[in-house]
């Protein structure tokens, strides 16, 4: 599998510089943001990979892709949660906004929702960097389809592009865990795509160090019937009790809702004032249903 | 599986006041990643002149919590009276030391009022802390220990002043525990203050970030 | 029974671990009368200190009497003397100072005279207990101070009994000298005052002629408030110390 996967991505590596237009057009054109290596058809030649023999075992003694490798000087933050799902409404996209180093938290206000375009988002974990440079390059190359085909890219092509990006790169240290959910021709449309090259379709995904607690919220509350405003709740509430349980995920949850005319920004929420009125609301049902007698418990109460 | 002093997470931090000391802690327990208990108090009382926190690997908090009644115990037996916080501090640096080859992995910190007496009417309020094998330091100012120890120590070193009255001090170990815990993924969920004055001990529970 | 070796004892002498009929352990009596015959050895308790004095006399005129030493100090805070046998008493001290120096290792300062009272009153009770040992051959004064019970003066006796004093005497003449001392004894005795007594209690009954060579004198002060403050890199002034010949000479010259 190692020997193919070498072949696979050795063309990576000898184009390195010596790309028609890369360098030349930039330096002429000024700062192309750093996508100053598109080809003349749109795509990434001659990303810098290093000068080595073997650019693939090369990377993995100096990444820490999974946080296991001390010695490496290329640290990758790690701690995340992001939730997506699709139902009679639409997809919901729900993520935190905790970046941390270690047990450092480095901001609470990442945005983890990328707007690839007013149809698509993608959201990230993983390696921040690795997601905001890829997911900016997805919506440049779903911008060239359009203006070739004159109609939009549908959600699979498009997690298609990104999933082939990163499979050329693979096991030279990318980290992504990413959620692509939009709405094409089909209808609604949610995929996951991650940098072991994996892409798969579905209904329902919950991606970084929280996602089993988001997992676990989610799944005993989802339904496809669920309304709007059930939909968007589920959501938050998953993100919360991720928030709240994982140490490396939490304080804020940033709501989305795609629906046929593009995704809506639905709101950012503060998960400790939120967790804390779940539970004041917890509180209250549980007393409410003290008084109401033991039918009204919980199923499993057992009499003191 | 990481280091132990990191596998549940928590902080304490001291502080000196006027006639007054501080001790604060947060609530989190956990394991690595995960948040299990939010009322995992690791402050201890062994009078209520003189409290002492353990911030570390809870199994160890809590068998060297017995330990150190134990000891206690048996000194206030023997000696008939209460053990000074300069005392006890030297007692739990000899038992860390102890097991200087397979240390207790806890950075305990100590504070009290040590009693006046005849010869010594006013004491100076007193804060100690050790490092895993009973190292002391006595700082003038604050002590801090645990998960969110380098982010106390910024927080600490901003607001803490000199001559702080109770309320003041209570005010500022609170902002500087929650500011730290706030950035730190393994302590938080709730905290805990004491306020030790001569007269009388004042504890509070914080409402702080739940995440 | 009066046949049986052991020098008259009887039975019961034999093994110091057995109780005689009337509840005595016979080596023990025999143990204060190792003490009873010793040289006389004193304690008073100032207002503001602690005096120890004892007998010094030399066997021979030969002897060099300044390497002789009865007054040990145990740590800057305890001292003590003796009456009975010498061997015993310098294991007995050096068991005290290891307990002492040990005290200090746990907590950073040196054990309050009763403690230490106590850890030595348990050494002297085990050889009254175990097998294969006899009982120590001393009786015990020590003189200490300490912050939470100021000045003390405690005896130690070899069955491990031990009692605070105001003022005691052992060895020689002991019923004498503490007639004396109840005499001369009252409540607000200065240390310097305890001193002059204690020597006029030690020249009652001493054979021979008193002096700096033949007495020794261990004193404890109590410290000031001002004395009690660490400085730094300096180890608090001790609180027993023995007199000098010098200053021996000069307290008899008075």
């Amino acid at each position: 599998m190692d020997t193919l996967v070498r072949q696979l991505s050795r063309p990576a590596v000898p184009v390195h510089g010596e790309d028609d237009e890369a360098y030349g057009n930039a330096a002429e054109w000024g700062s192309m943001g750093g996508y100053g290596n598109l080809s003349r058809t749109g795509a990434i030649s001659g990303m810098t990979v290093p000068r080595v023999l073997d650019p693939i075992s090369f990377l993995a003694t100096h990444t820490d892709n999974l946080s296991t490798n001390p010695e490496a000087k290329i640290k990758l933050a790690h701690g995340t949660t992001c939730l997506a799902f699709k139902f009679r409404g639409g997809i919901i996209v729900a993520v935190d906004s905790r970046a941390s180093a270690g047990s450092y938290i480095a901001s609470g206000t990442v945005k983890k929702v990328i707007e690839i375009n007013p149809y698509l988002l993608g959201t990230m974990a993983g390696g921040a960097a690795d997601c905001q440079y890829w997911e900016t390059y997805l919506g440049i190359r779903c911008r060239l389809y359009e203006l070739r085909n004159k109609e939009r890219i549908s959600v699979a092509a498009a997690s298609k592009i990104l999933t082939n990006l990163v499979y050329q790169y693979k096991g030279m240290g990318l980290s992504m865990g990413t959620m692509i959910a939009g709405w094409d021709k089909t209808g609604p449309a949610l995929f996951y795509v991650d940098s072991d090259g994996q892409r798969i379709k579905g209904n329902l995904f919950s991606v970084g160090s929280g996602s089993t607690f988001a997992y676990g919220v989610l799944d005993q509350g989802y339904s496809y019937d669920l309304s709007d405003e059930e939909a968007q709740d589920l959501g938050r509430r998953s993100i919360i009790a991720a928030g709240h349980r994982d140490g490396y995920s939490g304080n804020t949850c940033n709501l989305y809702h795609v629906r046929e005319n593009g995704w809506e920004f639905i709101g950012n929420y503060d998960v400790s004032q939120e967790w804390y009125k779940y539970n004041e609301k917890e509180k209250k049902a549980l007393e409410h249903a003290g008084k109401a007698g033991v039918q009204g418990g919980s199923p499993m109460a057992v009499e003191a | 599986m990481g280091s132990p002093m990191e596998y549940n997470g928590g902080s304490v931090v001291a502080m000196v006041g006027k006639d007054c000391v501080a001790i604060a802690t947060d609530l989190r327990l956990g394991q690595q990643s995960i948040g299990v208990a939010y009322n995992f108090d690791k402050v201890v009382a062994v009078n209520d002149k003189l409290y002492y926190g353990l911030p570390g690997l809870a199994t160890d908090v809590y068998s060297l919590r017995e330990h150190l009644r134990f000891r206690v115990n048996m000194y206030r037996m023997k000696e008939e009276r209460e053990i000074t916080p300069k005392t006890f501090t030297h007692l739990v640096s000899s038992s860390l030391y102890e097991k200087r080859f397979g240390p207790w992995f806890i950075e305990p910190v100590v504070a009290g009022l040590p009693q006046p007496t005849e010869l010594d009417p006013h004491p100076k309020p007193f804060i100690s802390t050790m490092d895993t094998i009973g190292c002391i330091t006595t700082p003038k100012d604050f002590a801090v220990a645990g998960t969110a120890a380098d982010k106390l120590y910024g927080a600490a070193e901003g607001l803490w002043e000199p001559d702080l009255e109770p309320d003041d001090l209570f005010e500022t170990i609170s902002q500087t525990l929650l500011n730290a815990v706030d950035r730190d993924c393994l302590s938080g969920w709730g905290a805990i203050v004491h306020v030790i004055t001569q007269d009388k001990v004042v504890t509070r529970r914080l409402r702080s970030r739940m995440d | 029974m009066s046949d049986a070796p052991g020098g008259g004892g009887g039975a019961y002498s034999f093994s110091l671990t057995t109780f005689s009929p009337s509840g005595k352990l016979v080596q023990i009596e025999h143990a204060l009368a190792a003490v009873a015959g010793g040289d006389t050895s004193l304690g008073i308790k100032a207002t503001n200190g602690v005096v120890l004095a004892t007998d010094k006399k030399a066997p021979s005129l030969l002897l060099d009497t300044s390497a002789l030493e009865k007054v040990a100090p145990i740590c800057p805070n305890i001292g003590f003397v003796y009456s009975g046998m010498g061997p015993d008493f310098r294991v007995l001290v050096a068991k005290a100072r290891k307990i002492a120096q040990a005290y200090w290792k746990v907590y950073g300062e040196y054990p309050p005279t009763k403690v230490l009272v106590q850890e030595v009153a348990g050494v002297m009770q085990k050889a009254t207990q175990s097998g294969g040992v006899r009982p120590y051959g001393i009786s015990l004064l020590i003189a200490g101070w300490d912050a939470h019970r100021g000045q003390s003066l405690y005896q130690v006796d070899p069955s491990g009994s031990y009692w605070a004093w105001k003022a005691s005497a052992i060895g020689k003449n002991t019923v004498n000298g503490k007639t004396f001392l109840e005499k001369r004894y009252n409540d607000d005795l200065s240390l310097e005052d305890a001193i002059h007594t204690a020597l006029l209690t030690l020249k009652e009954g001493f054979e021979g002629q008193m002096t700096e060579n033949t007495i020794e004198i261990g004193i404890v002060t109590c410290p000031t408030a001002d004395q009690l403050v660490e400085k730094p890199g300096e180890r608090l002034p001790p609180t027993f110390r023995k007199l000098t010949e010098a200053e021996v000479r000069d307290y008899l010259a008075l």
